[in-house]
């Protein structure tokens, strides 16, 4: 049983025991898109694995030993060994576990996916930004800086004449961006790729991921959790459980 | 003088031709400390510097390129002169206030450095530029094996992240005649999580008991605190000032270190908003 649905652990909670042999663990949170980047790489490569969901408004005292910046995703494994900052922790799954390479084994592919994740570095912050704005002031002018970023990753997949960031078939630069895109997804924001025809078929195409499928955000637990979650609710990380 | 003391190309510089097979280019400033982790890389990996071919060789069949003295260096088919099959790079240096108008193909925004092969793939970002290096060129590897070790050696990276803007800041502030006690207040509190690092693992580098990437990714903001005027920001950690000193013997480190009267002219150019204080220095 992975445990991805099970409740978060906050102040005052004991701290986990050792990690089991065989498997490895993440501290996450059902809500958080960094988590979600580890989890999919996790899924995708078929990595047995358990999960601890720690509770983001009201973190334990003893998880700032597992990362000092107290942030989720962390992986933590049989030899107490723990790795932090989700793009870290993605490519440490690829290169310690067998199977599927997520990553090239090109030198310029792998750097060019990693200038693509360059890229994509405004757009965490902007939506969140544009999530915050929603009903309250004028976003158009988040909405805007969200557009001219989709442009240019647009930009990328036109030049590349291909479906995925990575190529012909979905890699590491897929999952790592795909989590933001799938919130787009749960709230009926589709609209803000309609100028952007080639990201809206990649994001077609990433719904057919059996990963990506399996993972899949519940838009209406995620609606409430973002509601509860604006509003610095302690309760938000466990919504709908 | 340095392997890239060359003059800088600035706007209305014509653009350089196709990099030749066995070079890899760095499009540079000699005084940019994110450059510098990319020098440091290329000459750690044993990528020796070339300067930048100037001519064709006149010679109807031959393919070669003549040096700047008219020597040819390369033979036909692009491959190296004599029994040096080594690979190679070149630098050329970017004017920063005046950027040449080739250079925004190279870099959406006319950043350095990028990497330029001779298959024409353009790599920038200066970690990712290093960490190609490392992954595409044979020898010593700089950065970890181990999955775990790589990890480790990434997530030093995130605790570093402040000091560049922090350093910066700091000389900004400084060059304009006002105190900076906040931000060297700021700065050292991220030197004395170095410090803890460097106690923990109660090793001399960043990596182990041997240098490696995260050490040349760290270095050229720590090369930068005595001339930038905030060198007693490392009084209260001594590992670190440890650590300092033994980069200091490290040969790829010495053999790049910045004279200070040079880049002090430099700055001094740089923040009188003069064009040529990318070429202070330089004889020719």
């Amino acid at each position: 049983m992975s445990g991805g649905s099970a409740r978060s652990l906050g102040k005052g909670s004991a701290p986990p025991g050792p990690v089991p042999e065989g498997l490895i663990r993440v501290y996450s949170m059902r809500f958080c898109p960094f988590a979600k980047r580890t989890l999919l790489v996790l899924k995708a490569k078929g990595i047995g694995h358990e999960v601890i969901n720690i509770n983001l408004k009201n973190k334990p005292e003893w998880f700032f030993k597992k990362n000092p910046f107290g942030l989720v995703p962390v992986l933590e494994n049989s030899q107490g060994q723990v790795i932090y900052e989700s793009a870290i922790t993605c490519e440490y799954l690829d290169e310690a576990y067998p199977g599927k390479k997520l990553l090239p084994d090109d030198p310029y592919e792998k750097a060019c996916q990693k200038m693509v994740f360059e890229l994509f570095s405004k757009v965490p912050p902007l939506l969140l930004s544009f999530l915050r704005r929603q009903n309250k002031e004028d976003c158009s002018g988040v909405k805007e800086e969200l557009h001219k970023e989709f442009s240019k990753l647009e930009e990328v997949l036109t030049n590349k004449k291909t479906t995925f960031f990575g190529g012909s078939s979905l890699s590491m630069i897929d999952y790592l961006i795909w989590p933001w895109f799938e919130w787009l997804i749960a709230l009926e924001l589709n609209e803000c790729v309609d100028h952007t025809p080639n990201l809206k078929l990649w994001m077609e195409a990433m719904m057919k991921d059996p990963a990506v499928s399996s993972l899949f955000i519940d838009p209406k637990a995620f609606r409430g959790f973002l509601d509860l979650y604006l509003q610095n609710n302690l309760e938000a990380c466990d919504y709908g459980l | 003088m340095t392997d890239d003391a060359t003059r800088t190309l600035g706007k209305g510089s014509a653009p350089p031709g196709p990099v030749p097979e066995g070079l890899i280019r760095l499009y540079s400033m000699r005084f940019c400390p994110f450059a510098h982790r990319t020098r440091l890389v290329l000459r750690a990996k044993g990528i020796r510097y070339t300067p930048v071919q100037k001519e064709f060789c006149k010679t109807s069949s031959c393919k070669g390129h003549l040096d700047l003295e008219g020597r040819a260096t390369l033979l036909e088919c692009g491959r190296l002169d004599g029994a040096s099959s080594k690979p190679r790079h070149e630098v050329i240096n970017i004017n920063l206030r005046n950027k040449p108008e080739w250079y925004f193909t190279k870099h959406p925004f006319g950043q350095i450095p990028v990497l330029e092969n001779s298959k024409g793939q353009l790599i920038y970002e200066s970690v990712i530029a290093c960490e190609y290096l490392d992954d595409a060129y044979p020898g010593r590897k700089l950065y970890p094996y181990d999955s775990y070790e790589r990890a480790r050696q990434k997530m030093l990276l995130e605790l570093f992240c402040k000091v560049p803007h922090l350093t910066k800041e700091c000389l900004v502030t400084l060059r304009c005649g006002r105190g900076c006690a906040d931000l060297k207040l700021a700065l050292r509190q991220e030197f004395c999580n170095l410090e803890e690092i460097l106690g923990y693992q109660n090793t001399i580098f960043f990596g182990g008991d041997c240098i490696s990437m995260i050490d040349y990714l760290f270095w050229p903001w720590f090369e930068r605190l005595d001339v930038y005027g905030i060198a007693d920001c490392v009084n209260h950690t001594p590992a670190l000032r440890l650590w300092i000193a033994a980069m200091k013997q490290d040969p790829t480190v010495c053999a790049l270190l910045i004279d200070k009267n040079i880049f002090l002219g430099f700055l001094n150019l740089y923040f009188q908003n003069n064009p040529d204080a990318f070429d202070y220095g330089l004889s020719c």
